[in-house]
């Protein structure tokens, strides 16, 4: 049987100022950091920023689609939001499997986020279950 | 809410949620999720559960413009069908100022039916007024 897959690679997303609009309504999340440029020119960002969640559900999307209903019943993800998503920017999501005994009842990811100009945005693991819980 | 007041263990939310298959769906599009699993299988995303819960905690909290989230811990336990409706509690875990700037932690626990759904936790940094 073939084990799990030594690395994903998940969908570019390319971000922009309408998705964090959406991704407001969608969440409830309003913080003006991510939807009102004029007040994220006055942040240290000097721009808008994507919210966190939105980049860590490109990375979720990722884990669904290699591990389907494992992923969503069971998975753990822990990670660390390293630099800011701007819009215009296109974030893309790798996982690399760590050392995975057969018999293990998980298996973990060193997963992370990237934008277009190789700097990590995101960074963190993620564990999936072997077998539907 | 004064978040600086707030201990370990206080009550930041403690209410009622539903997710509809419409606002599933337009979670899913603004994430650009076209993940037909969630469609075959009738669940819910527990990535569109664990972020409504998450901004309503962090709304709860009344976090300044400056708030930077730093960190994310997410369990998906338990898959559920849309329009299902859910308990979603929040508390904090941890609440300190370093150097200026303050480190607060939102434990998350959503639920159905009593089973745990998703289990998380967000890490923010505040800036504190004042400092360098």
């Amino acid at each position: 049987m073939a084990g799990p897959p030594k690395t994903l690679a998940g969908a570019a997303h390319q971000v922009t100022q309408e998705q964090l609009v959406q991704y407001a309504d969608a969440s409830g999340d309003h913080n003006p950091l991510h939807v009102d440029a004029a007040f994220a020119a006055g942040t240290p960002y000097g721009r808008t920023i994507a919210h966190g969640m939105l980049v860590l559900a490109f990375l979720s999307a990722m884990l669904t689609h290699n591990f389907g209903m494992r992923w969503l019943t069971g998975g753990r993800l822990r990670v660390r939001f390293r630099a800011p998503v701007h819009p215009g920017d296109a974030v893309r999501s790798d996982g690399r499997l760590r050392a995975a005994p057969a018999d293990a009842q998980e298996i973990t990811y060193d997963v992370a986020c990237w934008n277009q100009d190789g700097v990590q945005v995101i960074s963190g693991e993620a564990t999936i279950p072997q077998a539907l819980l | 809410m004064d978040f600086s007041s707030l201990g370990p263990g206080a009550i930041v939310i403690d209410e009622e949620l539903t997710v509809s298959q419409e606002a599933a769906d337009v979670y899913l599009l603004a994430v650009g999720d076209a993940e037909a699993l969630y469609a075959e299988h009738q669940v819910t995303p527990p990535m569109a559960i664990a972020a409504l819960a998450m901004a309503a905690a962090m709304r709860a909290v009344e976090l300044p413009p400056g708030a930077v989230h730093t960190g994310q811990e997410l369990t998906f336990v338990r898959p559920v069908m849309p329009s299902t409706q859910f308990h979603c509690s929040a508390r904090v875990g941890q609440n300190s100022v370093r150097r200026g700037t303050r480190f607060l932690t939102l434990q998350i626990q959503v639920t159905a039916d009593g089973h745990s759904t998703v289990v998380g936790q967000a890490s923010i940094a505040i800036p504190e007024e004042g400092a360098a």
